[in-house]
């Protein structure tokens, strides 16, 4: 078993598994932490699971855990895992059940005070324009015939039905459309779940808020991204619902028989992958897309429910209730792209399960707006504590495939925050604090409390000094609604 | 627990650990618990039944495919599945009836059935395995 001496630190923050310590190992494992953090990851079954995502076919380099990691299923959580494109494989165990699960931050004009005095009614308007819940339906039904033109145009489709703008699409990742999105390789399962979900936040620890900027950290990048401090700004964080669910249960089933066909040898079965270049990957791709380009028109519906919230609740009261786009960030995909690796260009599959794109300034995939500054990374806190904005670096680059963190990162289970938080004391505290509150239950609040996660701060101090993402912003909340 | 499933820490999600004399008591112990996992099955009225048939490669994706099956169900109903009648289940098919209704509350909003850890394997009560549900 891999002991934490094994772990030889390579840089200030970055600890390294020899691909020696384990004789499937393909290529080394590194973990991005500081000593605090480097503790966490052998307090469960991360080091585990990344060790065995270092075994699979193709993987290139190192496979990585950003600072936010924490035990998952098939990946750690944090993972980031680049296989080559002739050699490789694909693994939808690799992106999770929820393809696509990721963070949009729109920005207001204006500043805390002016909407002091309506936060309670803008936060009950909000939960009323932007459904949440278990099975929840969204603000949208969809035909069969439309779901397939929604899942191969993506933000574009939103566009189209006047549910966006032409900048939000600019300043969303791929454009809000990821292209190779095949709907003849999603399952009509997937399909008839989908279909009344889009604009929808569901559950667990997905969640809106309305936040302050209170710290800016770059004032230049803070500017080009339209960010000021005492700011209200929104972020949205949700994924791809019952219909990227079923496409990841499809898929995790199915390529079982590839797993065999190919004689692939896997240390655990959630792993579960198959060749990029083959029927099944191809496949598996096709669909996946389809699955990303849902949750970015799922944020995009949401986002116009914000907006119609805004307007409903402030239009007359304060002189600009509008609101822009910063950024929309996946969290959980698989994409391909360029990367050097031991001064060679290579197509690559990168996979980012619970990890953000992170690209420096200059390269033709940031906004043009941004290029200057770099690409905006949003990483949320845990609820009730801060929340980043930070700029992709060049060193991202070198190291990590272009990928930073996602978000603090749990460290208590769900079962123990159950038995020593309280949902009622946690949302008295929370309230205290001025922070408005609206959540489904009261137990599911005690399993999001910030005393389950690690100090988001802690974490994006890891990424801005190993050199992957530097901060811009701090927001703090001012209202959640909890899924 | 005498229903042949126990809670057991996962940082991120929420596992199980299920036990049952055979392979049928193992799937409707891991239906139970699921069950148990999303509500209280006691608060769940009997209003909906339906017949289900699966088939599969393997116990263990038998299973996955058994409880994947239960939370479209749910989802798709609008109900919460509480009670269990396996008929027959060998390592690669399954038939049975089940019952549920429409929950006051919901605990959880299971996403997915994993197949992380998910070896089922002899024990001191006949077969047992964990199931890792993503949350």
């Amino acid at each position: 078993m891999v002991q934490k001496k094994d772990f030889q630190r390579v840089e200030r923050f970055i600890w390294e598994l020899p691909q020696s310590a384990r004789q499937d190992m393909r290529v080394p494992a590194r973990l991005f932490a500081d000593a605090e953090l480097l503790d966490d990851a052998f307090r469960d079954r991360t080091v585990e699971q990344l060790v065995n995502t270092a075994t699979l076919p193709g993987i290139v380099k190192a496979a990585l855990a950003m600072p936010d990691f924490h035990q998952g299923y098939g990946f750690p959580i944090g993972g980031v895992a680049a296989m080559d494109v002739r050699s490789g494989v694909i693994s939808p165990g690799g992106v999770g059940y929820d393809i696509n699960c990721g963070v949009r931050l729109l920005a207001t004009n204006l500043e805390r005070e002016e909407i002091a005095s309506h936060l309670q009614e803008l936060m009950a308007t909000l939960n009323s324009c932007c459904p949440s819940g278990v099975g929840g339906q969204g603000r949208v039904r969809v035909s069969e015939r439309e779901l397939g033109e929604l899942v191969t145009q993506g933000a574009r489709w939103a566009l189209k039905r006047g549910l966006a703008r032409e900048e939000d699409l600019a300043h969303t990742e791929e454009g809000g459309c990821l292209s190779g999105a095949d709907p003849g390789s999603v399952s009509a399962r997937a399909k008839e779940r989908g279909q009344p979900q889009v604009g929808s936040l569901g559950a667990g620890n997905h969640f809106l808020e309305v936040d302050v900027v209170d710290e800016i950290y770059d004032a230049e990048v803070a500017e080009t991204f339209g960010l000021w401090e005492n700011q209200v700004v929104v972020q949205i964080h949700c994924g791809s619902r019952g219909y990227g669910h079923q496409i990841c249960d499809d898929y995790v089933r199915s390529l079982q028989g590839a797993v065999r066909r190919y004689g692939l040898e896997l240390a655990d079965r959630e792993l579960v992958c198959a060749p990029i270049d083959s029927p099944e990957g191809r496949a598996y791709f096709g669909a996946m897309a389809c699955a990303v380009n849902y949750a970015f028109v799922n944020r995009q519906v949401l986002a116009a429910g914000v907006r119609e919230a805004f307007e409903r609740v402030l239009a007359g009261k304060v002189s600009d209730f509008d609101l822009y786009q910063v950024y929309d960030v996946a969290h959980n995909i698989a994409k391909f792209e360029e990367h050097q690796v031991n001064g060679e260009r290579m197509r690559l599959c990168v996979h980012r399960k619970g990890a953000t794109r992170a690209l420096a300034a200059g390269l033709p995939e940031v906004p043009e707006d941004y290029r200057r500054a770099g690409q905006p990374v949003l990483v949320p806190g845990s609820m009730g504590t801060a929340s980043y904005v930070l700029v992709g670096m060049d060193k991202a680059m070198k190291l990590s495939f272009g990928s930073t963190c996602h978000g603090a990162g749990r460290v208590m289970s769900r079962t123990k925050a159950r038995k020593t938080i309280w949902g009622a004391d946690l949302r008295q505290e929370l309230e205290q604090q001025g922070i408005v509150i609206q959540a489904g239950s009261m137990k599911g609040l005690a399993e999001e409390a910030p005393a389950a996660y690690k100090d988001v701060s802690r974490v994006v101090e890891v990424v801005h000094g190993a050199g992957l993402a530097r901060k811009v912003a701090r927001m703090r909340p001012m209202g959640v609604i909890k899924g | 627990m005498g229903e042949g499933f126990a809670e057991v820490e996962h940082t991120a999600d929420v596992a199980l650990r299920v036990w049952g004399e055979d392979l049928a008591c193992l799937f409707a112990s891991a239906a139970r618990g699921m069950a148990w996992l999303i509500t209280d099955p006691d608060t769940v009225p009997q209003t909906v039944i339906h017949t289900v048939e699966l088939a599969a490669g393997d116990a263990e994706t038998l299973l996955v495919t058994w409880l994947g099956e239960l939370l479209y169900l749910n989802e798709r109903e609008g109900v919460v599945l509480t009670v269990f009648d396996l008929e027959e289940v060998t390592p690669t098919s399954l038939r049975g009836k089940v019952r549920g209704g429409p929950a006051p509350a919901i605990r959880y909003h299971i996403k997915a059935v994993t197949f992380s850890d998910l070896r089922i394997q002899p024990g001191a009560c006949g077969l047992e395995t964990t199931v890792v549900f993503d949350v």
